[in-house]
């Protein structure tokens, strides 16, 4: 009977032979896969760099091509932001880390600027106008997207920045460690569909409140947080409030 | 709203925050007061320089037709800032100095230092000097009320008499007692 391989010492040298032959290969073939990633990678990397020279200077003036480039980044699992502390050699080729980092200090400088009189909440329309304005540069190109992507990176920071949404899709961005509850952010959003002026009839009629839960909003804003400034001569009313952090201010 | 600046038939030019209406109301919270009041203060300071006013009193917030008007009411938003809110602010202009009550130990009126009387006293020394006055007397009057406008005319007495004393002090003036008053000479000083 003749059985595959045979019988003996002969037998088993030659299976380690086989053995030897097949880890051999394994290990030469795996080593080729290893040159190919390479290979792949350094073709990446030079793929990558074409791109960001061609097309840096794109990314960072074009609102558009910047929030396409970011959602390509995002559907691949790759985050242009990553500094280079975190092995992104991607931020340093695009300068994309640094130009939203100057956004970032931009904001903080506008926020931290405009804090005394809107008690540290600001309108994300009215941030976005005024670090455009502060940057030179015209309606358009820095986009409230591009606002929040820098908030998040000052996170780190712990200097409480945060986007909130006040309802009906509008944002604000405040500045101060402040927790804004519910009903200040209604307060906030009608503030701001009415040029900022406020009053109790308005959230009473608009949203039923009571005039005791609409009383206790405003004066809280008013005195306990500095979100409201207080006007006694409304000719409606006779006592409006008027929150400054929704209005418009042209200086 | 959009708040902008506006400017005054007397070619001042108000800040955008005279447009909002809450800046014409003291404030119940105390640090929205201090900004509020802070605005006001520079307000005052600014137009009382470029109008070239001196005093301040409580009754150009209760009656129109005075030369604070422009500032103190806004028409355009039928704002006015009330005699009480005012009253505040004196009493803040004075401890910071920038004031002071005239007549004293009353609260109604203030005479305005939009310079420091050691600022008069640097304009008053150059005055003599380029005017060619020094070593001479001058009557308090003639220093108020010159032949030829200067930066000096108009300026209360009060003020005059503070500066001159800062210049006594650097030894660049000396008061003198004149037949119909008090005088003064300059001195050229080191």
């Amino acid at each position: 009977m003749h059985r595959l391989g045979g019988v003996g010492l002969a037998a088993f040298e030659r299976q380690q032979q086989s053995q030897r032959s097949f880890s051999a290969l394994s290990s030469e073939l795996s080593a080729s896969q290893v040159t190919a990633l390479h290979s792949q990678l350094s073709q990446f990397r030079s793929a990558l760099q074409t791109f960001a020279s061609t097309h840096r200077e794109s990314i960072r003036s074009d609102p558009a091509f910047r929030h396409a480039f970011q959602q390509m980044c995002a559907s691949i699992g790759v985050d242009p932001l990553a500094g280079p502390r975190k092995g992104g050699w991607w931020a340093e080729m695009l300068g994309l880390g640094d130009w939203q980092y100057e956004l970032g200090v931009q904001i903080v400088d506008v926020c931290v600027s405009t804090r005394e009189r809107n008690g540290g909440v600001i309108e994300m329309k009215e941030l976005v106008r005024l670090v455009s304005k502060l940057r030179g540069v015209g309606g358009g190109v820095i986009t409230e997207d591009d606002v929040v992507r820098s908030i998040k990176t000052l996170q780190p920071l712990g200097a409480g920045y945060e986007v909130v949404e006040v309802g009906g899709g509008r944002k604000m961005v405040r500045s101060v460690v402040k927790e804004l509850d519910e009903d200040q952010a209604i307060v906030l959003t009608i503030a701001q569909e009415e040029g900022g002026r406020i009053v109790e009839d308005v959230l009473v009629m608009r949203r039923g409140w009571t005039r005791d839960r609409a009383t206790a909003a405003l004066e809280n804003m008013l005195l306990r947080d500095g979100l409201c400034w207080l006007d006694e001569q409304d000719e409606r009313s006779g006592r409006a409030y008027w929150v400054p952090s929704v209005m418009r201010w042209d200086d | 709203m959009a708040l902008s600046t506006h400017t005054t038939a007397s070619g001042f030019l108000l800040p955008s925050i005279h447009s909002a209406p809450p800046f014409f109301t003291q404030q119940p919270n105390a640090s929205t007061q201090s900004i509020v009041g802070e605005q006001w203060i520079r307000l005052i300071l600014a137009y009382a320089r470029h109008r070239n006013l001196f005093t301040l009193r409580i009754e150009d917030a209760e009656t129109t037709g005075g030369d604070w008007d422009e500032i103190l009411r806004n028409e355009r938003i039928h704002r006015r800032l009330l005699p009480s809110h005012l009253s505040f602010l004196f009493s803040e202009m004075v401890s910071k100095n920038i004031a002071v009550y005239e007549p004293p130990k009353q609260t109604r009126s203030v005479l305005l230092y939009w310079r420091l009387p050691e600022e008069w006293a640097e304009v008053l020394h150059g005055w003599a000097i380029s005017t060619a006055q020094l070593n001479t007397i001058l009557t308090f009057y003639e220093i108020t009320d010159p032949p030829i406008e200067s930066p000096l005319t108009g300026i209360p007495v009060t003020i005059l008499r503070r500066a001159i004393t800062v210049l006594n002090k650097t030894g660049r003036a000396q008061i003198i007692g004149v037949a119909d008053g008090e005088g003064v000479r300059f001195f050229a000083g080191t």
